[in-house]
């Protein structure tokens, strides 16, 4: 026996295995890509495997390790008393607690009650991160208090649960992965650009002549989204149905499309230059972000955003990677943990001394956003404990989680057109007769409220309308409303 | 250990169970704090470090300010809505003084005295801020006769601010005036105003505003400037109104020192009297009815208990600084003690040609009381056979119910004897063991303890001394790979390379910790062995050899490893059960302090160093985080967050000079910042709550707890027994 004046060797016991090189192997059934899952919901294009029992769960262990993977790791010591009893703890019978074993000698470990084997459902916590990340989202966009970015770093943890699932995808060969994400990436972009595209020409959009046919090829960015697509600063009226500003609020989120496709794009070569060298890929973002994102470096133009938002988000996205292949997890913990405190820290400071018109909105301050949200899914994903059902009373949002998941590239798309929308109906409270008289000041004061309330039913109305493209795109059968209750029903 | 899944099935219990004790353990400590907050952000609001807004509006246009108003007189009529303003000026031979920005703890008084003397009124502007710090000489103005009118309650400058917060400033200033003198005014002036051709676009709409809201606006012909400084001489001559005319002057009796404005009204009262000059309030001079209403009823309920508020509040922050410096200088002396005393432990037993004595090689008893501990036993005794030391391992199965006794004999190793007993409890086990063991130096050890084979021989050399009746050894956390793991390994180095060094040199090591240290049997039999009085027996049994005149040293050496909880509801109730076992063991030896002889020593230097340290400064350490949040969110929040990093790098330089002192790799150090913001907080908050519970007679209602669990214990619930049999108490 070592007495550990070495303390610890590499963060193993001995019992767990280093999880890279040995997790079970990529099946393509595991793929909705292939069809095999029809009805199973993975619409949003970086979804197609969150399954719990592949984010990182002990392979030794199969169905158990599901849901113990925590306090196998929380175990995994320097101390070598423990080598020896860890796999002993797991094994023995779960009911000494009933005085079973009392009085026998050395019981032998009790038979492990029959677990059946991990079956491959979602990752109910990385569902609900991305759920909770779309309605933040539509929250900050609505009511536009900068400390929600603070809160709760949206951006980073899509990216960074869309970057755990690409690397996961890319076991199969780089091409048909790429492929795959832009069939089901495109799709649903291209009927939104449908319908915005022609309103804005109809509304007297004119080419800018100076940019002659370069012009041109920016519009096609509205099919394929290798930049931001350009849009009229001005359309509509003051007043009228559509504001002055709709182009730009509506097409804004277009950015996150653009910066999705940059990653897709990048993650093979990312992906590759991750696995030789983890930790300078992971912060290399970071290091690119503290030049171009701090008016050190400019690049201007469409270029230059593009690669800011790149540098931003690279990290997360990264981060996923790192997820994926269990580097988090090899790490001790308090290691993690601190570092990423330390990172977060960082943002926070950075901000304090780079704050905009709009205060602490992160959005603005490149680099806090960039480490503040590094360290934020950083922990988020330290402590991801897999689940494959919602636990307690989360359950009860699980049909809104999974409707959340399937359509969150419709609701991303639209969320702010409807947010307009939205406003528009509330205004129309004012025009109802005597309504609008006697409770005219309250609609004043709940003003913000009231949309709050109108937008849920109208993306509802939106994902009626537009999801079933996502199901198109990813060659399912379309779903008008794919909350997995059907699959809840088959189960029971 | 535990297996997870009887882990998991037994929270979901305990859970159930402890859902009825649980609000109170939170519930009392989270509203003191919460008062607390609350008492400082009220604190923050009438000093003027919330909401506070100090921009001034740059000179505008005055082509929107009626001519009437900018040649007119400096009392300003908007009340009427539709009519046009209209001003109204003081009558020749009246001179309306008025006191901005007061009231003043220091020169208010003195002001008021100098128009006593020479019955002279005035109107006092007062801001609510001040008024509600100073309600008393609020009440005093409107006693000897002045008038009182608004000047907001933040003293911003309005013409920033929306409809809303000019409304809000000034209820909030006539809710201020309500409680301090049980009236309303309707009289106004705003804050940085001068005369009435001074009123310009940006000013002119609010001025039209307050109007509205049913006040007369105040400004002055004369300003004395005195807030400048400028000398009596030139006060004087900038106060006084040209030819015998009315005036209303501009004075202040706050904001810094107004000796000169006092001498002042010494000087310009008898003067301008003599000149036939009458020095009254405003209304009295335009001849109008008085300003004041009386408040009733509701409104002026609200505004006592606001001041009132305030007035605690006050009080209360003046306590709490001073509590901040003492526990900041406690601290900071604790470490510096620690620092020099460690050192020279460590220099003193690290000398090249220092010994306890001869060579200590007698055998000793090794007592491994246990209780459930079937994962570890096996490992706690291997390790122990491995020993290089002669010695006996008695285990004392305390009724388990998981047949650790049948897997310590099933192992067939000589020199282990296993002793059972009827489930009893640690103490109960570790009496029945010395009764058993051999030897005359009995080591004592946890269950789930892991020895090195050197650390019996490293335990059991300071007996060599024979003033030695117990020695320490050195607990080290395994599990330090988690962040609770990591914190609690940082505390436990600190613990014992630094506290235990400084009480071992100062004599008057509170505790031996369970899960290593060694003992003089006849010391034991002196003071009667283990004791049930207290949750913490180690901590008692300690004190006792103390009084009795044992020495108490520490064996770097010595190590032991232990796992450390690794759920925040494990390590709660293992601290409470500590901190609360301290207060009792300090509690029952409390007579050593006035008793004579070693005990008296002990009673009178050690007992208060250790109470001042283990009990009294965590109740204090959480005004840290109080303060610092106040100053986070209000206070000056650079200076905040490098006092904060100051305190952090003192800490980490101790930390660091015990992780030195231990030969630890100092990379767990990484965790201490987050240590300080997560994990100290806890554990004060335990520490309250045994506070709590020890001032409301909880130690009857602990011992009927204790006693059922004894009762369960066989059947039902062994993890909660569990928890109390691990008490070991590594850190000082």
């Amino acid at each position: 026996m070592t007495y550990p004046n070495q303390p610890r060797h590499d963060g193993h016991d001995g019992t767990r295995p280093p999880q890279g090189g040995t997790r079970p192997p990529h099946d393509g059934t595991w793929m909705p890509e292939s069809g095999a899952l029809p009805g199973r919901g993975s619409a949003y294009p970086e979804q197609d495997g969150t399954y719990a029992g592949r984010t990182g769960a002990p392979p030794a262990q199969d169905g158990p390790s599901l849901v113990r993977e925590d306090a196998a790791a929380g175990r995994g010591g320097p101390y070598p008393a423990y080598a020896g009893t860890l796999p002993g703890q797991t094994r023995t019978a779960p009911d000494t607690a009933a005085g079973t074993a009392a009085g026998t000698t050395a019981p032998p470990a009790a038979p492990e009650a029959p677990v059946p084997p991990a079956r491959p459902g979602r990752d109910r916590y990385l569902d609900l991160l991305r759920a909770v990340a779309l309605v933040r989202v539509v929250f900050f966009h609505l009511f536009g208090w900068a400390w929600l970015t603070v809160l709760f770093p949206s951006m980073g943890v899509m990216f960074a649960l869309a970057g755990s699932l690409m690397a996961r995808s890319l076991a199969r060969p780089a091409g048909g992965v790429i492929r795959g994400r832009l069939r089901r990436l495109l799709p649903p972009m291209w009927a939104f650009s449908l319908l915005v595209v022609p309103v804005m020409f109809a509304l007297s959009w004119k080419p800018v002549r100076e940019e002659g046919l370069w012009w041109f090829v920016k519009i096609g960015c509205y099919l394929f989204p290798i930049g931001s697509p350009p849009y009229p600063e001005e359309s509509g009226s003051t007043g009228g149905w559509l504001e002055l500003t709709w182009a730009d609020q509506a097409v804004g989120p277009l950015w996150y499309i653009r910066a999705y496709l940059w990653f897709v794009l990048a993650s093979p070569l990312l992906l590759r230059a991750f696995r030789r060298l983890p930790w300078v890929t992971l912060l290399a973002p970071i290091g690119l972000t503290a030049v171009i994102g701090t008016g050190l470096v400019t690049v201007d133009g469409m270029l230059g955003d593009g690669l800011v938002d790149f540098a931003v988000f690279g990290s997360c996205w990264i981060l996923g990677f790192a997820h994926n292949d269990g580097l988090l997890k090899e790490i001790p913990r308090y290691l993690a943990v601190s570092s990423a405190a330390i990172v977060m820290g960082f943002g926070l400071w950075w901000a304090s001394g780079h704050l905009t018109e709009e205060g602490w909105n992160l959005d603005e301050i490149p680099l806090a956003q960039a480490t503040w949200s590094l360290g934020f899914c950083a922990i988020l994903l330290i402590y991801a404990p897999s689940w494959q059902k919602l636990p307690g009373k989360l359950a009860g949002w699980d049909g809104l989680i999974t409707l959340a998941n399937n359509r969150a590239v419709t609701i991303y798309l639209w969320h702010n057109l409807l947010l307009m929308a939205a406003a528009q109906l509330v205004d129309e409270l004012w025009t109802i007769p005597w309504f609008g008289d006697a409770f005219g000041s309250y609609i004043e004061k709940s003003y913000d409220a009231l949309v709050l309330i109108a937008i849920w039913p109208l993306i509802g109305l939106a994902i009626l309308a537009f999801g079933w493209v996502e199901d198109t795109a990813a060659k399912r059968r379309p779903r008008l409303w794919p909350n997995g209750a059907d699959r809840r029903g088959k189960r029971a | 250990m535990t297996i997870p899944v009887q882990r998991g099935r037994h929270n979901r219990r305990k859970k159930r169970t402890v859902r009825r004790r649980l609000p109170m353990r939170y519930l009392l400590p989270s509203l003191l704090l919460v008062a607390l907050l609350a008492m400082l952000m009220l604190r923050g609001y009438v000093h003027s470090e919330i909401l506070a807004d100090h921009r001034i509006q740059a000179p505008a246009p005055t082509t929107q300010v009626p001519a009437d108003v900018l040649d007119g007189g400096p009392v300003i009529d908007a009340r009427k809505a539709g009519e046009p303003a209209k001003t109204l000026r003081i009558p020749d031979h009246k001179i309306v003084l008025t006191f901005d920005d007061g009231p003043d703890p220091v020169w208010t008084p003195r002001v008021l005295d100098e128009l006593k003397k020479h019955d002279a009124h005035g109107v006092f502007f007062v801001t609510g801020t001040m008024a509600s710090r100073y309600p008393g000489l609020v009440k005093r103005m409107v006693d000897e006769g002045h008038e009182i009118g608004l000047h907001t309650f933040n003293h911003p400058d309005l013409s920033f601010q929306s409809t809303s917060r000019i409304d809000w400033e000034l209820s909030q200033n006539q809710l201020v005036l309500a409680g301090a003198a049980g009236i309303r005014t309707s009289l106004f002036r705003p804050p940085y105003s001068s005369f009435s051709d001074a009123m310009d676009n940006k000013s002119w709409p609010v001025t039209q505003y307050i109007g509205s809201r049913g006040y007369l606006t105040v400004v002055n012909n004369t300003d004395s400037e005195d807030w400048k400084r400028p000398g009596v001489r030139a006060i004087l001559e900038r106060a006084t109104p040209k030819g015998g005319k009315g005036a209303i002057i501009l004075m202040h009796d706050s904001g810094g020192d107004r000796s000169q404005t006092v001498a002042a009204l010494g000087r310009f009262l008898p003067q301008m009297q003599e000149e036939g000059y009458e020095f009254t309030h405003l209304t009295a001079a335009l001849g109008a009815p008085s300003a004041h209403t009386p408040v009733t009823g509701f409104a002026l309920w609200k505004g006592k208990a606001f001041v009132f508020a305030v007035d605690i509040s006050e009080r209360i922050t003046g306590v709490l600084v001073v509590g901040l410096a003492v526990i900041g200088a406690l601290v900071l002396v604790r470490f510096g003690l620690m620092l020099l005393l460690s050192f020279l432990h460590a220099r003193k037993v690290r000398r090249k040609d220092f010994s306890w004595g001869e060579p200590f090689t007698r055998p000793v008893t090794v007592l491994v009381p246990a209780y459930n501990e079937r994962e570890c036993i096996e490992a706690t005794v291997r390790s122990l056979v491995a020993s290089d030391y002669p010695i006996e391992v008695i285990v004392i199965d305390d009724g388990s119910t998981d047949g650790t006794a049948d897997l310590v004999d099933a192992m067939w190793i000589p020199n282990v004897r296993v002793v059972r007993q009827q489930n009893a409890g640690k103490p109960a086990a570790l009496n029945n063991g010395i009764a058993n063991a051999r030897y005359d130096i009995v080591v004592m050890m946890d269950g789930d303890t892991v020895f090195e084979p050197s650390t019996v021989r490293e335990l059991v050399q300071p007996f060599a001394d024979p003033r030695v009746g117990a020695v320490a050894g050195n607990a080290k956390v395994g599990n330090r790979d988690s962040l609770i793991g990591a914190w609690q390994h940082i505390e436990y180095v600190m613990g014992f390379n630094l506290d235990r060094r400084m009480y071992d040199l100062l004599g008057c090591m509170p505790t031996i910790p369970g899960a290593v240290g060694a003992f003089r049997r006849e010391a034991l039999d002196r003071i009667g062995g283990m004791s049930e009085d207290t949750l913490a027996e180690d901590t008692d049994v300690t004190m006792g050899l103390h009084r009795d005149g044992w020495r108490v040293v520490y064996a770097e050496d010595a190590r032991a490893w232990t796992e450390a909880p690794e759920s925040v509801q494990q390590l709660w109730s293992q601290r409470y059960r500590w901190s609360y076992g301290t207060m009792q063991a300090i509690w029952k030896h409390r007579r050593a302090v006035i008793e004579r002889g070693p005990s008296g020593r002990f009673g009178r230097v050690g007992l208060p160093f250790v109470s001042l340290f283990m009990v009294v400064a965590p109740l204090l350490a959480p005004l840290i985080d109080v303060f610092l949040l106040y100053g986070l969110v209000f206070g000056p929040t650079g200076k905040t967050v490098a006092a904060w990093f100051g305190v952090l790098m003192v800490q980490a330089v101790c930390a660091a000079y015990a992780f030195r002192l231990d030969r630890e790799r100092m990379t767990h150090l990484i965790s201490l910042p987050l240590q300080q913001i997560l994990y100290r907080q806890l554990m004060y908050v335990v520490l309250l709550q045994s506070w709590i519970t020890a001032l409301t007679g909880g130690r009857l209602r602990w011992q009927k707890l204790r006693r059922t669990g004894v009762v369960e214990a066989p059947g039902g619930t062994p993890n909660r027994r569990k928890d109390a049999e691990k008490d070991r108490r590594p850190v000082a």
